[in-house]
């Protein structure tokens, strides 16, 4: 095998606070290889938020190593390699929705031609044309979504780390949604960390499940995904996908 | 915008009636049932007022023009000073430690006290009514501004973190944004204390404005109580059109404030 894209080596991390100590991650390790779409799943207080924040440079662990494109986080951070999908879309209300795609495109100093050609493909991908030119509280939260995720590949990253992004929407935007993104992912092939306590839209997005078991959190089970891709609606009613629900839930009710 | 505007207006009218009513009430029963032969001086008609206003109407805005641009030019200074200081706060914990408690004690000094300080220290009263104008401003500008810089979301300095956005970009782009609602909320609380400054100082002494015409026509009574009424109004006015005019600017700057009233961008 190359050497992974994302490698996590015996990471943990205690959170103090007030003189008590809470384990939020206990010795976990995960190798991510380049252009993997992989979960990491568990219940809250199973420390996932606290793992991807990790690797996008956002939190350091207590101990252990994580390397990102063979350096350290930070440095993948300041190359602006991570693109972030947030639980809320974190839009800036004083900004159009073109303008907050544009937002990391100025920060990072690209031609405006290309800003604007970046910020018209995406719109059209994320089926928001029409709304250019709205502002973010004109638009459902499942919208705002989509333009929180147009917002993070804008810059082209090499990984697209997202936070729970559909945590807060109903189902039938949620499926809409997770199929959108595969979508997106198959024609951008990035790597991206998905976190998610949602264990049938973790079986349908990645290629491998990495399942996380709470106080303190630890890597209980990788399970492989190998639902052939691209991946439809119709898979989520195949006994193979229902098998590979009911083994990851078992995985927890072990622990 | 239009929305908003027809569900107030009768709220408004209701209270512009409901206070003539208690005026004109109120002046009536002084004569008419109290028989206070200092009637007018107490308490004139409001029509009188409003028709010596209309009499004195060039007079009166010659005062007040005066009174307005003295006290426009501290708001400017007062607010620049205000957002300057809480921008230098928020960007070093030392400076806003040693600060911030001197900004708080700066206000417990009473303006009354201080106006005739600086008054004596300037020896002049366009001066005085700039800095005067200006002291009063800078206080809730800079407490609010910096208010609103505190009270940044972490999410969006942490999105700004992942793009590895520099100091300035990170203020220009999300800090001083996100802070202008709570500025504008300090230069409306500032523009008629603005006004009420430069009066106070019109007061001690100076030639013009409608601060030495309340004086004046209390103490020499040219045109009786109503000239007076009708240049406590005016000064009244001032205030309000200060506050007003904050408030258009507000829409003007602020663009995305105005389609619904609050925003619903974080509860998804």
């Amino acid at each position: 095998m190359n050497t992974p894209e994302i490698r996590i080596e015996n990471v943990s991390m205690v959170y103090s606070d007030n003189g008590a100590s809470v384990k939020a991650l206990d010795n976990v390790s995960i190798d991510i290889q380049k252009g993997e779409f992989i979960s990491l799943l568990g219940p809250s207080g199973c420390g996932k938020t606290t793992l991807l924040r990790i690797i996008g440079d956002l939190l350091q662990p207590t101990s252990g190593n994580v390397l990102v494109c063979d350096q350290t986080p930070r440095q993948t951070r300041m190359d602006q390699k991570y693109g972030i999908v947030f639980q809320s879309p974190v839009l800036f209300d004083w900004r159009t929705i073109s303008k907050n795609i544009r937002l990391p495109l100025e920060i990072m100093k690209v031609p405006r031609e290309e800003q604007n050609r970046r910020i018209e493909s995406l719109l059209e991908l994320v089926g928001l044309s029409k709304f250019a030119d709205h502002y973010p509280h004109q638009l459902s939260g499942g919208m705002q979504q989509r333009v929180g995720i147009a917002r993070a590949l804008a810059i082209q990253p090499e990984i697209l780390l997202m936070d729970e992004p559909f945590s807060a929407l109903d189902e039938f935007t949620r499926e809409k949604l997770n199929e959108d993104v595969l979508q997106i992912w198959s024609k951008t092939n990035k790597t991206v960390v998905f976190v998610t306590h949602n264990i049938a839209e973790s079986v349908f997005m990645s290629d491998r499940v990495c399942v996380l078991s709470p106080h303190p959190g630890r890597l209980s089970a990788i399970v492989d995904i190998d639902l052939p891709r691209p991946r439809t609606k119709e898979m989520r009613d195949w006994p193979e996908f229902n098998a590979l629900v009911a083994k990851i839930r078992n995985s927890f009710e072990g622990v | 915008m239009s929305a908003s505007l027809k569900s107030k207006l009768p709220v408004a009218l209701a209270w512009i009636i409901g206070v003539i009513a208690i005026w004109e009430i109120g002046a009536w029963s002084l004569v008419n049932i109290f028989h206070d032969p200092m009637a007018t001086q107490k308490l004139p008609f409001l029509h009188d007022i409003v028709r010596v206003m209309a009499q004195n109407w060039a007079s009166l805005m010659d005062s007040a023009s005066v009174t307005v641009s003295k006290a426009a030019l501290g708001f400017l200074y007062g607010s620049i000073a205000g957002f300057v200081i809480a921008i230098v706060m928020s960007l070093s914990r030392n400076v806003e430690r040693v600060a911030f408690p001197y900004l708080i004690i700066s206000q417990m000094i009473p303006i009354l006290g201080l106006a005739p300080i600086i008054y004596n220290i300037v020896k002049d009263g366009d001066t005085a009514r700039v800095v005067i104008s200006a002291y009063i401003t800078f206080f809730p500008v800079s407490i609010n501004t910096l208010g609103g810089i505190k009270s940044v979301e972490k999410d969006r300095l942490d999105l700004m973190y992942s793009y590895a956005a520099g100091k300035f970009q990170v203020y220009r782009k999300l800090i001083i944004p996100s802070a202008m609602p709570y500025l504008m909320s300090g230069l409306k609380i500032a523009a008629p204390l603005s006004v009420t400054a430069a009066i106070l100082v019109e007061m001690l002494g100076t030639d013009e404005g409608i601060g030495v015409k309340i004086l004046y026509t209390l103490y020499y009574g040219a045109g009786g109580a109503t000239m007076f009424w009708a240049s406590v109004i005016t000064s009244a006015l001032l205030g309000i059109l200060g506050y007003v005019l904050i408030s258009l600017a507000e829409k003007l700057l602020m663009p995305w404030q105005n389609t619904t009233s609050k925003r619903g961008g974080e509860d998804a």
